[in-house]
Order: structure tokens, then sequence, then C-alpha cells
């Protein structure tokens, strides 16, 4: 138990942001509150990615000429730099609503905005 | 095995996870993220990957911070006299059992930092890129080599994501006549 | 109910003028220099664009959203984006045009030639990328500007 621990810790540490940010997306009332969850579940799922691709003692995939020994695996980190830049379009445009809907019923809230909708 | 420096790493991450989940005032919160995306940008650099590194440096903790805080900008903040927000024990309850669930896979994951394991040590893929990169594009970051040439095509979409984001903006905020 | 605070998002200070002015050309010449190194260390179209658009972030933050916004004429924004995605697609077509596949460097004759091939993806990747994100930043500010003049 405690070999499994410290040897997978990092999947540890990625399954607890994924929980973290699951959270802040369901319990949170605040909108802006929400978007934030969503980006801590995504660095959590980009943690787990990059770990698959880690070798104990590896060099970084710069294949220069002065650069030896076993390399770390470099897709992961591909898919890694694609997420990163969508996830941050993703906020954008999400951000861009939630200022659109602050324009309209005057609050961040969830429960507020859907008591207003209910009575209109 | 587990060195200090990762240990703290990791403590501090999950810490700045935690009083970004548990803040009350959002203004707070987005500081709080960013000091997390600062921590995880440190992390990249122990996992050996500075590219991920540099990219959630500049965006994680510089693009995203400063749109999030462009949102709230000009909404109103509510004083209160708490700082931690209530903890909602039903959600508590409901996210608990999908870690419980997702934390029943990992001991069929291997180890960390295995040579052996299937995500590096495969011959078509991954060894075959970093054998083969300089030879047949003639760039020397095998990340740089695998995004633009043998990937291109998913780089392009991506490119093309992007720009859609900033089109889609223009509609939703009625600016369509943006020159 | 105790009072709400409403925060000011421009606030007129020297050490924020006089710190940014300074810093300013050392940040983007840095943003130029990742994009051009993505082919030899780490760094990229990507990393390159993200610190471009935050640093004129950070030149409207010092000087106004409304002084940059004319500097930064919103035809220039527009022309990087779609100069951008068109150059890489030009570079990708080019290479069917020559007879391989689609982004087939090697087409266009040597491994040097694949190079620069790359490298000129990598900059308009970066142009695209800084280009929506400076874009995204201002639409959002003037879209704020727009609705509050129409509530009152």
């Amino acid at each position: 138990m405690i070999d499994l621990i410290l040897t997978r810790y990092h999947y540890i540490a990625a399954i607890l942001l994924l929980a973290i940010g699951l959270y802040m997306l369901i319990a949170i009332k605040n909108l802006v509150a929400k978007v934030i969850g969503l980006n801590i579940f995504q660095t959590g799922i980009f943690l787990f990615f990059i770990t698959t691709g880690m070798v104990t003692g590896g060099a970084p995939p710069l294949l220069g000429p002065h650069a030896e020994g076993p390399f770390v695996s470099p897709l992961p980190h591909v898919l890694i730099l694609t997420a990163i830049v969508v996830g941050v379009s993703l906020t954008a445009v999400a951000l861009t609503l939630i200022v659109r809907i602050y324009a309209e019923y005057g609050s961040l809230r969830e429960d507020i905005i859907r008591e207003v909708r209910a009575n209109e | 095995m587990i060195s200090i420096t990762e240990a703290v790493l990791l403590l501090l991450i999950i810490g700045t996870a935690i009083a970004t989940m548990l803040l009350r005032d959002v203004l707070a919160a987005i500081i709080t993220f960013a000091a997390y995306s600062l921590s995880m940008a440190v992390l990249w650099l122990l996992l050996r990957a500075p590219d991920v590194a540099l990219t959630e440096a500049a965006i994680g903790a510089g693009v995203t911070t400063i749109l999030f805080l462009v949102a709230i900008s000009k909404t109103l903040r509510p004083s209160t006299d708490r700082v931690l927000r209530r903890v909602d024990w039903k959600v508590l309850v409901v996210v608990g059992l999908f870690a419980t669930v997702m934390l029943l896979t990992v001991p069929g994951i291997p180890a960390i930092g295995d040579p052996a394991a299937p995500a590096v040590n495969n011959e078509q893929v991954s060894q075959y890129y970093l054998d083969n990169a300089y030879k047949e594009t003639g760039v020397e970051n095998a990340v740089t080599a695998v995004l633009a040439a043998y990937r291109g095509f998913d780089t392009f979409g991506e490119a093309v994501v992007v720009f859609t984001a900033g089109v889609a903006v223009l509609v939703v905020l009625k600016e369509e006549a943006f020159t | 109910m105790s009072a709400d605070r409403r925060l000011r998002p421009y606030v007129e200070s020297n050490v924020i003028m006089t710190v940014v002015r300074i810093l300013s050309p050392f940040v983007l010449t840095y943003g130029l220099f990742v994009m051009f190194h993505g082919a030899e260390s780490a760094g990229g179209g990507f990393q390159g664009g993200a610190i471009v658009a935050a640093m004129v972030i950070m030149l409207a933050f010092a000087y106004g959203m409304e002084p940059t916004r004319q500097w930064l004429s919103n035809r220039l924004i527009v022309l990087l984006m779609g100069g951008g995605v068109l150059t890489f697609a030009g570079v990708g077509l080019g290479a069917m045009v020559l007879g391989g596949d689609f982004l087939e460097y090697l087409e266009y004759g040597s491994v040097t030639a694949s190079k620069y091939g790359i490298e000129l993806v990598e900059l308009s990747i970066g142009g695209i990328v800084s280009a929506a994100l400076t874009g995204l930043f201002f639409a959002i500010v003037h879209g704020f500007e727009f609705k509050r003049g129409e509530e009152e």
C-alpha cells in the first residue's frame, strides 16, 4: 500500500485535482468560480498525461548535439500544448457569455438568475 | 521514490487548489488560482517538460488570470464578513465517490518513470519520433517536430479553434463590425 | 446589508506607467525570441504568442484601454489573425501543389527547406495566438463599456 503511494503519487494528486475541480463546478453558485473549477479540472488531466511520458533520470526531448541518455516521450507534451491553448479559448468564450448574462440579469449567481428567469 | 522538492510542490499545489475552492471572495479565488497555475508550471519543469512549463506560465498564470479579472472588474462584489464558504456535504459525497472509483484504477497504471512503460517504449511512435526527428525535419526540438511536422494537421485544427474563439466572442458581444 | 464595493479597472499611477514603459521593449523582444527559437530549444509559436499578448494587455492596463485600442487598430489585429491562418494553410497546400501530402515539408526540397517551412508555420501560429488573445481582451472590455452606456 505504501509502496503503491510512493510509486504513483502524481496520479493520486491528479485524481485529487479532478475531484476539487468537479466540486467547484457543481457546488459553487457563482458563475466565474465555476469556470475556475473547470480550469482546475483541466490541469488535473494535464498532470495525468504528462506523468505517463516521464522516464526517471531522463532528459527533456531536446535533441541537440550534446543531448544523451534516455529521453522522455514527446507525444504527451504535444497533446497538452494543444490542450492548454484550447482551454484558454474555452475560458475566454465562457467569460464572454458570463459578461452578457450579467448585462441582462444583473447577477452572477446561478440561483438568482434561475429565479429571475422563472418570474419572467 | 519521491524527492523532497516534489513532495513540497505537490503539497503546495493541492493546498492552493483547496484554498481556491474554499475562499468566498471571487477576487481572492482568482489570485489564488494564479498562484496554483505558477506552481503547476514549476511541476512541469520537474517532470522534464520545458515547453509545457513555458506555455502554462504564459497562458495559465498570465492570460487566463487577466481574463478573469477583466470579467469581474465591472461587477458588484458584495462584501462579506465570512472568509470561507460553507461546504455542501451532498456534493462532497458524490465527488468522494467519483474520486474513490478513479483511485481504484491507479494500481493498474505502471509506476512513474518506468522506462519500459508502453507510452515511452513504443517502437512505432515515441522512439521513432525521437530517433528520426532531426534527420527528417531538420529541427532539434522533438516537440516542435511532432507538433509542426508529424502531427501538423492537429496543430492546424487547433489554430483554427483559436481563430474561431475570437470570432465567437465578437458575435456574442454583437460587435460584428469589429474593423 | 453591508455596502457593496465596485472595482475601478483603470488607476492612473506613475509607478505602473514607468515600469511598463521600461519593461515593454524587452518583453516584446523576448516574445519574438521565443517564437523564433521553437526549432532549437524550448519555445515555439504558442508560448511566444501568449507572451506578446500578455505584454500588450499590460500596456493597456498601464496607459488606459482607449488609447491602446486606438494605437493598435482593430484592422491590424484582424489582419494578423486571418493572415496567420492563411499562411499556415498556404504552407500546407503548397506541399500538396508540389505533389506530396498536406504539410509534407520534404516536397519543398531539402531538409533545410523543411526547417524554414516549420519556422514559418511557428511564426504564423504566434501571430494567430497573440492577435486572438489581444482581440478577445479588447472585445470584452469594449463590450462592458457599450452595455453600461446602454443601460444609463
